[in-house]
């Protein structure tokens, strides 16, 4: 039990440093931009992909239960609703925690493995901002950018879903799916994704950039960056959901 | 009065757990001289290697890099001495992420803020035909050969002309002519940039071709050092077979 909670320190403590260091210069702009291309652009197809598919699936599961309601006007709303308020974060936190959390984890212990580290090191160069700062930085970033692009994704697919089942307009579509959607319902969910990028950058760094077994240690490294980030973003997203209900009340209507 | 030592170990210390790695070792590498380490694996030569260059700090001792002790000096004066070594590292270490040509760049334009662009392009170029890799400038690490890879480790340790070079295992995981044309550019590295050179070693030939003396570490201890051929006559076994060609 006190090496869990000595771990939980240690984590929080290599978070907390980051955050300071990401204020402090000189700032290592040229790997923060490739970071953001490598964890941004390169995270894009899939968030796209699997933002499309699900607003698919999820217009096809809702219909065959609001039409038995007569209630098939509600499935654009009910789409909009449930990805912008939570399964756009969440899908799109856990999508980049998988693929971003592992490559960062895997990364990082691969460099400390073949003395990368080191050598950066070796140059006076502060090797923690350089590889690790960059990395939970572009993390926070990028999370909401790509939340967006998954809620959109998503509401394409539910319209293709719905206008091949009921030949609903485009037009239609989208003013019954934006009718009850405010900032409030839109904003503090797309932003509570920083937190999330937050959780994947520190974690995944953390596993990486401390291993020291070597090359058994890649593997670990993203295996436990994956589960760790995956399972901290759920039980995180309890709080933060309930700290939006409390800050935005209509939220929780 | 003699020239001061370009490096030297003063009774130093260093343990890693319940593990004594150097256990007081003391010695001297004169300027321009090239001095090879040798000794079982295990036996704390690498981590000479890193206190030498501050990756590591002593337990105790005084680690002198042209008489500045190194072990306790700051982050500014360690940057400033870092400036004019350079470290070849057993797997050459390139950045997976940068091309070759950045590689090389990253210490001019970390250690070396004095050099625009042009001159930083010109130096790479210069360091990269010296290594014979001019041509590859702008492959990845991933794409370069075993050998290949070393050459270019070594080209990133010379892109700052440094006085002190520290190579580690030069020749590992190389075939011999390979490893032998490494041990021709350290010579020439040698003889052209009048650099002091500390080389962690487990090849004899190679050790006896390029090392003016050769240092045996044994269990954390110091247990020879000489010539090679003062090393053949020594009394201890384990330096006799450790320097032995045959």
């Amino acid at each position: 039990m006190w090496n869990f909670f000595a771990f939980i320190g240690e984590v929080s403590f290599f978070g907390l440093k980051a955050l300071v260091d990401a204020f402090r210069p000189p700032f290592e702009w040229e790997v923060f931009i490739y970071e953001i291309e490598e964890i941004g652009w390169r995270s894009l197809p899939l968030i796209l992909a699997a933002g499309f598919a699900l607003g698919v699936v999820l217009s096809m599961h809702t219909r065959g239960t609001l039409v038995q309601f007569g209630a098939e006007a509600l499935i654009p709303t009910l789409q909009s609703a449930s990805f912008f308020n939570e399964l756009g974060p969440l899908v799109t936190a856990l999508l980049v925690a998988g693929r971003v959390g592992a490559g960062i984890g895997a990364g990082l212990a691969n460099m400390r493995a073949t003395e990368q580290i080191d050598a950066i090191e070796s140059l006076s160069v502060d090797s923690f901002k350089m590889l690790v700062v960059t990395r939970i930085v572009a993390c926070i970033l990028i999370l909401p950018m790509l939340t967006v692009f998954m809620d959109f994704a998503s509401l394409a697919g539910g319209f293709l879903a719905e206008h091949l089942a009921s030949h609903i307009s485009l037009q239609l579509y989208l003013d019954r799916a934006f009718k009850t959607v405010e900032w409030a319902n839109f904003i503090p969910p797309t932003l509570k994704t920083s937190v999330f990028g937050f959780i994947i950058g520190t974690v995944s760094g953390f596993f990486g950039y401390t291993t020291d077994e070597g090359s058994e240690g890649v593997q670990r490294a993203a295996t436990n960056s994956v589960v760790l980030s995956s399972l901290l973003i759920i039980l995180v997203d309890v709080i933060l959901v309930k700290a939006i209900f409390f800050l935005f009340p209509r939220n929780a209507l | 009065m003699s020239d001061p030592a370009a490096v030297e170990f003063q009774h130093v210390f260093k343990v890693f757990g319940n593990r004594k790695v150097l256990d007081d070792v003391s010695f001297k590498v004169n300027a321009g001289e090239a001095l090879c380490i040798m000794g079982r694996s295990g036996t704390g030569k690498s981590v000479t290697l890193k206190l030498m260059i501050g990756l590591l700090k002593p337990d105790s001792g005084r680690v002198c890099i042209d008489s500045e002790d190194i072990a306790h000096s700051s982050e500014e004066d360690l940057s400033r001495v870092r400036r004019h070594m350079g470290f070849l590292f057993q797997s050459a270490a390139l950045l997976d992420s940068f091309t070759l040509g950045d590689n090389l760049a990253l210490p001019l334009r970390r250690l070396d803020k004095s050099k625009s662009p042009s001159e930083i392009k010109r130096a790479v170029d210069e360091t990269l035909e010296r290594v014979g890799l001019d041509l590859d400038i702008a492959k990845m690490p991933a794409e370069l050969s075993g050998g290949m890879r070393k050459r270019a480790g070594l080209a990133r340790a010379l892109v700052l002309h440094p006085k002190l070079l520290l190579v580690d295992e030069p020749s590992s995981g190389l075939d011999r002519i390979t490893a032998s044309e490494i041990d021709d550019l350290l010579l020439k590295v040698k003889k052209e940039y009048r650099a002091t050179l500390v080389i962690v070693t487990h090849d004899v030939r190679g050790a006896r071709r390029v090392g003016d003396r050769i240092a045996v570490l044994d269990q954390g201890r110091v247990i020879g050092f000489g010539t090679a051929t003062e090393l053949d006559k020594s009394d201890h076994e384990v330096v006799r077979r450790l320097v032995s060609e045959s």
